[in-house]
């Protein structure tokens, strides 16, 4: 049983506009993702291709008028999109836990650190407050924040941004989840920083055992830290599999174009094909919705590609792809 | 760096501001174009009777000269007589401020207290029945005049249902008031366990007050709601909900950091109902500092309007150098050096 499975989740902004129009923003249509435990997923994908919103969706986040309209997410055989709050609430911050960004603005600012860690260890896990204490103090120096006791009345607005991502991953990790979803975790810090605390996080996933999901334009990080990897364009899966065999061997156009277009390529000489914009979520092409931007797209891109998988757990969805044949993919490894 | 050390050094700050304000509310009476001489003087008065007023209470002087002795009465506490009263206008005033001060003290406390609960449960659900209605029950209060609520307040209740005192000031006239204690009747007379007195202060007090906490609730309400839904917009909110705490507790998060904008939005509110209350006052025939300064604007009684004028301005500062220290005793980011 694999730790997460979303399949065809769906989720649309439904507004009325200033003319009183109902309108429909399709911004996830049809995302497949599997993860299991001891594995770290990267999401990557352009602004707007719904990454965080798969996120928001998957922990039951949203608010009006984003609105989950079809699929379903089953985190360890349970199903998540048909939970109340209150049910919810006991897994968010229990056992799927987030690491957001902008983790100083995310803190809560009246309230020292060390209380907000014990709240949350109080709210999921319980005992007596001396324990969560100790936990607390416990996670603080497992996220290696330094003097941990002194730390422990400071205030969010006297944490660095480094450390204050630091406390976010204490109090991610302090009930001890199954699941770690870190949106971004990295924007907006050093890049020295930035190596630091996905090296922790990296550390922490593989001591605890849990299975963590990271969201990231950076295809950097991406390449180094997680074992697989999902592309998303349009608020679809365009292609998951095995990080390597992803980046060696890009099944889909997109993918290819995506990784063609990282600066270090566009160094070597290679000409970047990405170009356009991605459809429009109000008026979303039928069929193959990276149609207008595919060097490939013939006729029969108009209708629904399939997904296909081309070795094991590497899977696309586009009308080109081939299973490989036995063996190849071997080879490229 | 220690909280008395800045509290000394916020109210130090009060005096430059002080210093302006004097200056303000000279200026503002000298170019309001009140002509205290012929006011004096009368019809009748001779050239001669003119001059001689105009010399007696010091118009003949520079304008700097004016300012100065001005100033240096004032800091005196001499502010001047009231030509209508013919009493000191310093002493006028400190009879008339406890006055409205109960007056606004209830209205503004019941206000806030009607205000915030609702602005916050509206927040919680936009566009849910309750916010529809709020919003309804906001924009009335905001649009009716306040001297027109009332008067229909005292037709309804006083002319027609008999319910109400009749709004002619804090007690009925059959009754002695009690002993000055602290300046309220309703509590002097229950300090002094008149319960005859109480009953009739309370009776007086309730359409007056209801008047201002309408006034006053509308924007809070309508302010309460913008800031705590700009609070559940913000990042450590939706971090506080991914983090699976209870309804109960996210919503004390709401609060807690709603609470300095709101507070700052009650300290200016209660600077602006001041003016208002005036009307208030009138309508209920209160005696307060309100109906006071209006009298002496429509009378011309310019020594009394510079008193008014002055004392509301004195008033605006204490209420936000009060609302600045309650600011940084709850908001740990406020920096105290």
């Amino acid at each position: 049983m694999n730790l997460l499975s979303v399949q065809d989740l769906q989720t649309h902004f439904i507004f009325r506009d200033i003319d009183h129009q109902l309108r429909e923003a399709k911004a996830l249509n049809k995302v497949n993702l599997t993860l299991n435990s001891g594995q770290v997923l990267g999401i990557v994908g352009e602004t707007g291709a719904g990454k965080s919103l798969t996120a928001q969706s998957i922990c039951g986040l949203l608010r009006p008028p984003a609105k989950i309209v079809g699929g379903s997410v089953t985190f360890q055989g349970r199903e998540l999109l048909t939970l109340s709050e209150d049910e919810i609430n006991t897994i968010r911050g229990a056992e799927i836990a987030m690491v957001v960004q902008n983790p100083r603005s995310s803190l809560d600012p009246l309230t020292q650190i060390g209380a907000q860690l014990v709240r949350l260890h109080q709210t999921h896990t319980g005992g007596p407050l001396a324990g969560s204490r100790k936990k607390a103090l416990d996670m603080m120096q497992a996220v290696g924040i330094p003097d941990p006791e002194g730390r422990f009345t400071a205030w969010p607005h006297e944490l660095s941004g480094g450390m204050a991502q630091r406390v976010l991953i204490a109090m991610a990790l302090i009930n001890e989840p199954k699941l770690l979803i870190a949106d971004e975790p990295t924007t907006g810090l050093d890049v020295t920083v930035q190596a630091q605390i996905l090296d922790l996080l990296n550390e922490l996933v593989a001591r605890f055992d849990m299975g963590c999901m990271i969201i990231t334009h950076d295809l950097g990080i991406v390449a180094h830290y997680c074992d697989q990897v999902a592309v998303m364009f349009a608020g679809e899966i365009v292609e998951q599999g095995p990080t390597r065999e992803v980046f060696l061997t890009p099944a889909h156009p997109y993918t290819q174009q995506l990784l063609a277009a990282t600066p270090e390529r566009l160094q070597l000489g290679v000409k970047s094909q990405l170009g356009g914009q991605p459809p429009d979520l109000f008026n979303l092409p039928t069929g193959c919705l990276s149609q207008d931007r595919c060097t490939l797209a013939t006729e029969k891109c108009g209708a629904p590609p399939p997904l296909i998988e081309i070795s094991k757990g590497h899977l696309a969805r586009c009308h080109f792809v081939k299973p490989a044949e036995k063996g190849r993919s071997k080879s490229n490894e | 760096m220690n909280f008395s050390h800045f509290i000394f050094r916020r109210t130090l700050m009060v005096i430059p501001l002080l210093v302006g304000v004097v200056f303000l509310t000279f200026m503002l009476v000298r170019v309001g174009g009140l002509d205290p001489v012929g006011l004096l003087a009368g019809p009748t008065a001779t050239a001669e009777e003119f001059k001689m007023i105009r010399e007696e209470l010091g118009l003949d002087q520079p304008l700097w000269k004016q300012f100065v002795i001005y100033a240096q009465n004032v800091i005196r506490g001499d502010l001047g007589e009231s030509w209508l009263s013919n009493r000191p206008v310093l002493d006028d005033i400190m009879a008339r401020s406890l006055i409205s001060l109960e007056l606004l003290f209830w209205g503004i406390g019941i206000g806030t207290l009607i205000g915030v609960p609702m602005g916050l449960r509206a927040a919680f659900r936009p566009n849910g029945r309750f916010d529809q209605t709020t919003r309804i029950l906001s924009l009335l209060g905001f649009s009716i005049p306040t001297y027109w609520l009332g008067l229909v307040m005292l037709f309804v209740f006083f002319y027609l249902l008999r319910w109400a005192p009749p709004g002619m000031g804090r007690i009925s006239l059959m009754i002695s008031p009690p002993d000055f204690i602290t300046g309220s009747y309703l509590i002097d007379s229950l300090l002094t366990a008149d319960w005859r007195a109480a009953h009739s202060a309370l009776a007086h007090l309730i359409l007056p007050v209801i008047c201002l906490a309408i006034v006053s609730a509308a924007p809070i309400i309508k302010q309460t709601r913008a800031i705590a839904l700009e609070v559940i917009a913000s990042d450590s909110v939706r971090y506080a909900r991914a983090c699976g705490l209870q309804t109960r507790t996210v919503r004390s998060i709401v609060f807690k950091n709603s609470a300095t904008p709101i507070i700052t939005f009650v300290g200016t509110e209660i600077t602006g109902l001041v003016g208002t209350m005036s009307l208030i006052e009138y309508v209920f025939a209160w005696g307060g500092l309100g109906q006071y300064g209006l009298n002496a604007i429509v009378r011309g009684d310019f020594t009394a309007v510079q008193g008014y004028v002055l004392t509301l301005a004195l008033f605006s500062v204490l209420v936000f150098l009060v609302v600045d220290i309650i600011i940084a005793i709850i908001e740990p980011r406020v920096d105290l050096s």
